[in-house]
């Protein structure tokens, strides 16, 4: 019981902040309905057919929806569907941070030195993490009830239910399947290969309903079986046989988690590799690497570079792949077919890749910034930074220096993928304008930059609560995107939203008023950071 | 030169950083200097590690002023860098780098690493530099930290309990070490609570509570301030004055075990002696202190705090 309460307590931000964020996504969601989805039936009828024909173009992210024209299908498509993956994140971060994080820091080691068993230790945080999920689920269930009443309709007590109990079920699983996976690798790959494992099993589920071979391996995925239920829109369905599984995964890796546990060595994965050599040295490193300001941040963050390029690339690969088959979708409707030869003529494909891949990508280089600031966040925090700033460099420099590290690397990342976008659809018959996909890529650095920026200021305000701040900052922008022209905010505070202000540049070039504004932000938040930097106490 | 000669290592004017509720650091005055091995005493949370993150300039004082080679830790802070070696108090974690990457990066921010005494440090401290940080234990850590502060061979070292986590030989190659720097003409300001180690390595004294400065002097002065435990010997059938010890100036902890009496004496021994002049005495026995107790006698009770002059 206390190593439960002693769970919670660790994971008390993550509780607060994941249930606000499943309120609020629930709740805007759902009172956007009602703003956009007018209130006759035929105008709901043609709203539906809309968004039908929108999510084909998501379709390798989320199942299509089933009655969108109802305000239960439209948030189980936007607001429930997207939850799943923010509780599979949580679930990884959770896992690993349990797993390992707490090894590392040496949490694990005090909490086993009072006598309480592995597995004991490890079913208590993994009852924790359900807890924690079932309080952000309710409130998911919250916003969405809280907006029909907006809307004056209501929704049936089990519905709702069995639509929160989903989102608890497919959290556990991704948490005992972190959890596993954390066993096998070294603390410092065990988030990577966690993390990797549960982006193949999504992907196994989602790229399945375009990629027929893969549909062979689609049972391997706990989110195939969340996808068998949508209680919430009308005549919607709940697949108690889904359900069992989801619980079943999390049982069985929970249980296997526990074994490995118990057998590993603290601080070493349960497999460990034969150990090469060792050469002893008491060399400082020769790499003439480590004298250049720049050229020694990114060389000290290689590996995480080129993950990030390797995923960016993969990712390019598989949304070109898919853009035929999602532009053969679009044909296919008849109304569209005129609006889209009128409309976007010659442009269906870069249409289709600006709203489909650079969306993703927007996201990911949002995610790129924050983990930069949970960088420096941790610099600050674990005493890295006391130790650089007792060196003869100033505090200006180091902000600057973070910030060239993060506009390089981005730019390595985005010039990659961009190159790889590129040429894959040319291979796949789709000619792209050179200078447009060049264009794209490149407003995605200015794009991360406003978010480093942001966190360049909260992690020198309060670097404790820098990553939660700019990732809620991160989340608002979104938000404010996708809902500033349902709810007709003003113009500038559209113009607040990062997301907005990268437009749509693969299909419509770069704006450069926003691209400047996207500059300006950045600037302003670095530039604060440098003040806010020369006034602080390090460490404080 | 002669100008460089003048200018304190260190010298703080007032300098205090208030954390509220008591804590923090208070009006310390403070001057070391050049070639001077200083050691900084006090309990856990007495205010070291903040003097020496003001020196370093990680944190600003709310008030008054600290200055290191006449260079203000604030607005100087780079050029005072320049001139410093750190031991940070905790050595944080590097995780996967390998030591001599951690050496080569940190060097590289500095722009000034000799080579050849990183080398010599890693030798003799017997530290591999080849391995991760995460491997490495917590006196291998330590070992680290300070090869990171000597490497460049500054004029003052600013250590904050640089011995912690070390075995005793390498403490005992730590000292040395120091003592080395000492006569290669660095100043050294080390914090600890091992008064062994400030035995054995300083010249001057500071000793530190609740924030407040309470005592410097020199080694030797320190030794000799006086506090004593005394022994009296009261011969059979003699009448023990004890109301009269127990009121006495300067005398505490009078303890009777038959015709024995313990008592301590802090300051002269005057009162002490005005009190047993009427008894016979057969022994009377003045154990010298040793700078532990010194120590205590200013931690673990406050009455003693104000030392006689």
């Amino acid at each position: 019981m206390t190593a439960l309460l002693f769970g919670l307590r660790l994971s008390r931000w993550g509780i607060t902040g994941f249930s606000a964020v499943a309120f609020v996504l629930t709740l805007v969601q759902t009172v956007g309905f009602y703003q956009i989805a007018g209130h006759t039936p035929a105008e709901r009828a043609a709203f539906g057919r809309t968004m039908s024909v929108l999510a084909a173009q998501f379709v390798a992210l989320f199942p299509p929806p089933l009655r969108p024209d109802t305000a239960g299908g439209y948030v189980q498509f936007r607001g429930f569907s997207p939850l799943t993956i923010l509780f599979a994140i949580w679930a990884l971060t959770s896992a690993a941070g349990f797993a390992r994080g707490d090894e590392e820091r040496g949490v694990l080691e005090a909490a086993l030195a009072t006598g309480v068993s592995r597995p004991a230790l490890l079913a208590s945080r993994a009852c924790g993490f359900a807890l924690a999920l079932l309080v952000a689920a309710a409130a998911a269930g919250a916003g969405f009830v809280v907006g029909l009443a907006t809307g004056a309709e209501s929704i049936g007590a089990i519905a709702l239910i069995e639509a929160c109990v989903l989102l608890v079920a497919i959290g556990v699983a991704c948490y005992g399947i972190a959890l596993f996976a954390a066993q096998l690798a070294t603390a410092r790959a065990a988030t990577a290969l966690a993390g990797a494992l549960l982006l193949t099993l999504f992907l196994d589920n989602s790229l399945s309903r375009e990629l027929t071979w893969l549909s062979t391996w689609r049972w391997l995925s706990p989110f195939r079986y969340y996808e068998l239920s949508q209680p919430l829109p009308p005549g919607g369905y709940f697949d108690v046989h889904g359900l069992v599984v989801l619980v079943g995964i999390a049982l069985l890796t929970s249980t296997a988690a526990a074994l490995a546990f118990a057998r590993r060595d603290l601080g070493a994965p349960l497999v460990r590799l034969p150990s090469t050599p060792h050469r002893k040295s008491h060399d400082a490193a020769n790499l003439p690497l480590w004298r250049i300001p720049l050229v020694r941040g990114l060389y000290e963050r290689r590996i995480g570079l080129l993950v990030w390029v390797a995923g960016l690339a993969i990712l390019a690969v598989v949304f070109v792949s898919l853009t035929k088959t999602i532009v053969q979708v679009l044909l296919s409707i008849p109304t569209l077919r005129g609006y889209l030869s009128i409309f976007v003529h010659q442009q269906l494909y870069p249409a289709v890749l600006g709203y489909t891949y650079y969306d993703v990508a927007e996201l990911l280089f949002a995610a790129f910034a924050i983990a930069q600031v949970a960088r420096w966040s941790a610099e600050d925090t674990d005493g890295r930074l006391e130790l650089f700033l007792s060196e003869p460099i100033s505090r200006a420099s180091i902000v600057l220096e973070r910030m060239a590290v993060l506009v390089a690397g981005a730019l390595i990342v985005t010039a990659v993928s961009g190159v790889t976008l590129f040429y894959a659809s040319h291979y796949q018959g789709i000619d792209l304008n050179g200078q447009r996909v060049a264009a794209a890529s490149l407003m995605l650095v200015p794009f991360a930059l406003v978010f480093a920026g942001a966190g360049s200021l909260l992690a020198a305000w309060n670097p404790r609560a820098a990553v939660g701040l700019v990732g809620g900052f991160a989340f608002v922008s979104y938000l404010d995107n996708e809902l500033a022209t349902i709810y007709k905010l003003p113009a500038w505070v559209q113009d607040l939203s990062a997301f907005k202000l990268f437009g749509t540049p693969l299909l419509t070039g770069v704006d450069n008023r926003s691209l400047a504004l996207m500059l300006l932000l950045a600037l302003a938040g670095v530039g604060t950071s440098i003040l806010l930097m020369q006034r602080r106490d390090v460490g404080a | 030169m002669l100008v460089e000669m003048a200018v304190a290592a260190i010298r703080t004017s007032r300098l205090t950083k208030d954390y509220g509720s008591g804590h923090g650091l208070f009006d310390l005055d403070l001057q070391v200097s050049p070639q001077e091995v200083f050691g900084y005493l006090g309990p856990n949370g007495s205010g070291k590690t903040t003097t020496i993150r003001l020196l370093m300039g990680m944190i600003r004082p709310s008030s008054g002023g600290a200055y290191v080679f006449g260079l203000d830790c604030v607005r100087d802070s780079v050029e005072v860098k320049r001139r410093v070696g750190y031991l940070p108090g905790d050595v944080p974690q590097f995780g996967s780098l390998r030591g001599g990457e951690v050496v080569a990066y940190l060097g590289g921010m500095r722009g000034r690493v000799d080579r050849v005494m990183v080398r010599s440090l890693a030798e003799r401290f017997d530290l591999d530099l080849n391995r991760r940080f995460r491997e490495y234990s917590s006196g291998n850590k330590q070992k680290l930290a300070i090869v990171l502060a000597f490497m460049h061979r500054p004029d003052l070292l600013i250590l904050d309990e640089p011995t912690s986590g070390l075995d005793p030989l390498n403490q005992q190659e730590f000292y040395a070490l120091l003592r080395e720097a000492r006569d290669g003409g660095a100043t050294v300001f080390l914090s600890s609570h091992v008064l062994s180690e400030v035995q054995r390595v300083c010249d001057r004294v500071g000793i530190l509570r609740s924030g407040r400065l309470v005592q410097v002097a020199e080694l030797e002065e320190l030794r000799h301030i006086r506090v004593h435990h005394v022994e009296i010997e009261f011969a059979p059938g003699a009448d023990i004055p004890e109301a009269r010890l127990r009121s006495t100036l300067g005398v505490e902890d009078v303890r009777v075990h038959g015709m024995r009496v313990t008592c301590s004496v802090h300051g002269s021994f005057d009162g002490l002696l005005h009190a047993i002049r009427d008894s016979k005495v057969t022994e009377l026995v003045s154990t010298e202190p040793s700078l532990e107790e010194v120590f205590l006698s200013f931690f673990d009770e406050p009455k003693h705090k104000a030392l006689p002059s």
